[in-house]
């Protein structure tokens, strides 16, 4: 274990938060609402401890190995979380830590599950903060710090791929510092758009949108309203967010040959495919089942289509109290929450790319048993799958119910609301949705839960948005093992 | 620059690795992808799984963009196609390893109608290598530059040379007539020294030393260590090398014998070398080594295919007294342990396959705005020299170098002026065209201002 590079690389990332926290520092000032000392108060506090980090830990040893990677990328999520919560703190938001926390892990995971019960008169800035870490996290906080530091670069792969969801990373561009540029620059550009489109279609104050492009772009789901995008009941800013929030969950490997002008590359993906059709199908079948609710077909699909969007790809905006729609139209969302966005996207979930091959390889194991000696390749994206990733695949998808079902247990110890609102809760978090059903629904929030299941249900969160593994080798003995 | 690196193997890892130190944008194509995931692990570049002979493949690794295509598989063919089709889809430069003797006679033809740019056939350039070894028995290895007007040449300093126990300022004095060579660069323990005029030699120091050859040969003859002329060389294994270095050699009136332990090569070996005593034999076996003359010989080779046997007989060789071994090792990582056993030249096909070619990528990425003429790495890459064309009004200009501000760790090693070698001293000075070489202990100088200033 090379301690001394994780410490620097800590001081470096925790650097990255204190100037991602000037934007809200600056919209505090503008809006005057008096939390601004509280960002100077956090910028303060962390270049006191990162500066030294930084600058004072002498690696001596500047390989960084597997080991190292998935540590430094785990504690840096826990760090930034930690550091994160004070504005909130210091701003009023909270007075306890375990809500503070909560709220800041919910922001950086893009799960937009919140304890926040005041939303009048919060103050501005540090809600624009609580809305800003969705955007840094959905990209990733590593990837950015990839593309500020160029010395960064060589053996940083392993940061990268602890930190991108998807069963394999792949650069688009030779450099890892040119991969992480050319990516935040799309993800720039995409919230810009619907930024604009935000304010010039649906009317939408600066500030508001810009809430909930950020929001969109992380596919987070925190607003700056207790009923969510119901709050603006528009037409125009219900389409916008429904097209954008399927557009963020979409591999963003694929918008660089869209960039790159392989039109054809990016409709080919066959991952795109198994995505856009279970978006289609979905709508659908939710518009059709909640028809008798609305009586119109077209408010029907507005409502039911902006949900399957809003659940797919993980962001968990509102327009609609999908609590009260048939049992039917529920599960399809619980379903959804399981299988989540594409890889390479901001979202959450067990990724459809997953999702695919495990349907694939479930399909060849049922041809098998009628046909034993016919061999079987699973083919995806036009190749052959290695047998060993198939294998990553179940045991990922093992692992994620597995902890599913733990995290709602350990919940469950609290004593508190029914299994259904136990299960969604931790289903939720360990997606990066952020609503669930009954307690817990989209009229709901977490703040009725005590401060143990706040604390586990934050560690389910950063556990689903690092795709398990990174954050479960912190508890693995081998890993602070010397050597 | 973009480059393109086709096949994984030693060759290919160990190019992408120093290309994407320099700041290249590799990208590596490889049929296999347990090796593609283990350089992608450590390597800041980027991995396509493929062929590289197809087309598909290579578009997908955006060859139409590449700069240079480095191709660099197994096979002959498949690395003179992927040239073939690399610059048919739009890439800059081509370099192909063609190994094979029977393409190597056509190759001129070959490299015209494929569009290859540069052919290296490592077992080629490793003969060249050693016979230029043999030629300068004195020297562990021998580097020229400034179009080869320069020479550096590494030796060994041993307990009773002259240079050993003087400040180096004092030389000239305590030694009269001592050619003027400049010390470059000293390796001592792993670690790399650029001597200043109090610096004292120690015995067992690997120094390096630049001048023109005729100084560099006379200043050898001063120490004594001229006086060996190869004459019988004895050389273990029959493979490809061995074919090519006994061609270079045996013209050169030196008696080889050639020791082979497959019958079969032995003998199309004889046949297709009329001048050279091939030996069908063990060479690993003591006996037969000592049968043949080995202590009369004055330079021995190990060219065998596995590096322990190589290494093993060339240590034996050490001890029978023979004046110069030359020791093939593929395995990089052991060099220092093997220099501490007293085995100084060692070759590597390897090394010296990716040093030719880093040689042609570095000079294209010269002409992109850096002002660096050349840049050769030494010692492993511990040290630099690095050649540029003097500017006229830059501030050194015309100011005697001792009344410059040099980095620290940096050194003016040679001037070439109008196609004259000067090894400058404190009086010396740079006029607007000199060819400057500069020694560093530093990597990334990119400009002869960072160096010297007024």
């Amino acid at each position: 274990m090379n301690t001394r590079l994780v410490i620097r690389l800590q001081g470096s990332i925790l650097l990255i938060e204190a100037a991602a926290m000037l934007p809200s520092l600056l919209v505090a000032l503008i809006y005057g609402d008096g939390d601004a000392m509280a960002f100077v108060q956090t910028i303060a506090l962390i270049l006191l401890i990162a500066l030294p980090m930084h600058f004072l830990a002498r690696p001596n040893e500047r390989n960084l190995r597997a080991r190292e990677g998935f540590v430094a990328v785990a504690l840096a999520w826990v760090l930034l979380s930690v550091f994160g919560a004070l504005p909130f703190l210091f701003g009023g938001l909270f007075t306890r830590f375990e809500d503070a926390f909560f709220e800041a892990v919910s922001g950086f995971t893009t799960t937009g599950a919140s304890v926040l019960t005041q939303f009048e008169g919060a103050p501005k800035g540090v809600m624009f903060w609580r809305s800003f870490t969705h955007w840094i996290g959905g990209m990733g906080v590593l990837v950015l710090t990839l593309a500020l530091l160029p010395q960064m670069s060589g053996r940083t792969s392993h940061l990268a791929r602890a930190e991108s969801p998807g069963p394999s990373f792949s650069k688009v561009l030779p450099k890892m510092g040119d991969t992480a540029k050319i990516m935040y620059v799309i993800y720039g550009v995409l919230t810009l758009l619907q930024f604009v489109l935000l304010i010039l279609v649906s009317g939408m104050s600066v500030y508001d949108a810009a809430i909930h492009a950020m929001g969109t772009a992380g596919t987070g789901g925190f607003s700056c309203y207790g009923s969510s995008i119901a709050a603006f009941d528009s037409v125009s800013a219900d389409v916008i967010i429904t097209i954008f929030m399927i557009v963020f969950g979409i591999n963003f490997a694929l918008y660089y040959r869209l960039l790159i002008g392989d039109v054809k590359g990016f409709f080919k993906s066959e991952e795109l495919h198994w995505y856009i059709g279970i978006v289609a199908v979905s709508m659908i079948s939710i518009s059709l089942i909640i028809l008798p609710q609305y009586g119109n077909f077209f408010t029907a699909l507005r409502y039911g289509s902006f949900q399957v969007s809003s659940i797919i790809s993980t962001t968990g905006f509102m327009t609609a109290d999908f609590e009260l729609w048939p049992n039917a139209a529920k599960m399809i969302l619980l379903l959804l929450m399981f299988i989540g966005s594409c890889a390479g996207s901001t979202a959450g979930g067990m990724k459809v790319v997953r999702i695919a091959l495990m349907t694939k390889t479930v399909k060849r194991e049922i041809s098998r048993t009628f046909q034993p000696r016919k061999v079987q390749v699973v083919r995806f994206e036009g190749k052959g799958v290695e047998e060993t990733m198939l294998a990553q695949v179940a045991v990922f998808v093992v692992a994620y119910i597995a902890l599913v079902l733990i995290g709602a247990f350990a919940v469950s110890l609290e004593g508190k609301y029914d299994m259904i609102t136990n299960i969604t809760a931790s289903l939720t978090c360990v997606s990066n949705v952020g609503p669930g059903l009954s307690k817990v629904g989209p009229t709901q929030n977490f703040a009725g839960y005590g401060p143990f299941a706040k604390y586990v249900l934050s560690l389910l969160m950063l556990c689903g948005r690092l795709e398990l593994f990174p954050i479960l080798v912190l508890f693995h003995p081998g890993v602070w093992r010397k050597g | 620059m973009r480059i393109l690196v086709v096949g994984d193997g030693k060759v290919g890892h160990t190019l992408a690795e120093s290309l994407a130190r320099e700041e290249h944008s590799v990208v590596i194509v490889d049929n296999n992808e347990e090796v593609l995931q283990r350089s992608e692990d450590v390597l800041d570049v980027m991995c396509v799984r493929g062929n590289g002979a197809n087309a598909q493949t290579l578009l997908e690794a955006q060859v139409d963009k590449a700069d240079i295509v480095i191709a660099a598989t197994t096979s002959d063919e498949t690395n003179m196609l992927c040239c073939l089709m690399a610059k048919r889809l739009g890439a800059k430069h081509a370099i192909a390893r063609i190994r094979d003797p029977e393409y190597n006679e056509s190759l001129n033809l070959l490299q015209h109608e494929l569009g290859i740019d540069l052919a290296i056939n490592p077992e080629r350039a490793t003969a060249l290598e050693i016979s230029r070894l043999l030629r300068f028995p004195f020297a562990n290895t021998i580097e020229s530059f400034a179009k080869g007007r320069v020479e550096l040449v590494e030796f060994r300093a041993q307990e009773n040379d002259v240079v050993v126990g003087t400040p180096l300022r004092e030389l000239s004095k305590k030694s009269h007539g001592i050619p003027q060579v400049l010390y470059a660069a000293v390796e001592r323990d792993g670690s790399v020294i650029i001597p200043n005029g109090d610096f004292v030699i120690h015995p067992g120091d690997r120094v390096h030393v630049a001048a023109d050859m005729v100084t560099i040969t006379a200043y050898f003859r001063f120490m004594g260590k001229n006086s060996l002329r190869i004459k019988n060389v004895m050389l273990l294994g029959g493979g490809r090398i061995s074919y090519y270095l006994a061609k270079m050699i045996a013209p050169m009136g030196i008696h080889v014998s050639l020791v082979e332990i497959n019958e079969k090569k032995a003998v199309a070996l004889s046949e297709a070398l009329p001048d050279v005593n091939v030996i069908y034999g063990d060479g690993t076996d003591q006996e037969l080594l000592e049968q043949e003359g080995l202590k009369q010989m004055d330079a021995f080779v190990t060219l065998c295919d596995r590096d322990e046997e190589n290494l093993m007989t060339g240590l034996y060789a050490v001890k029978q007294g023979v004046p110069k071994v030359i020791v093939k090792n593929n395995r990089v990582a052991y060099e220092e342990i093997i220099n501490a056993m007293g085995l100084d030249s060692i070759v590597s096909p390897k090394t010296i396959t990716c040093a030719n070619i880093l040689r042609y990528v570095r000079a294209r990425a010269g002409g992109h705005g850096t002002k660096v003429e050349k840049l050769y790495q030494l010692v492993n890459g511990k040290a630099e020299a690095l050649e540029f064309i003097a500017k006229a009004g830059d501030s050194y200009i015309g100011v005697p170098l001792k009344d410059l501000n040099i980095r620290k760790g940096t050194l003016v090693a040679v001037i070439v002026r109008k196609g004259k070698v000067i090894v400058p001293f404190g009086n010396d000075y740079i006029e607007a065209g000199d060819n400057v070489i500069i020694i560093a202990c530093e990597s990334g100088i990119s400009d002869l201002n960072e160096v010297i200033r007024k």
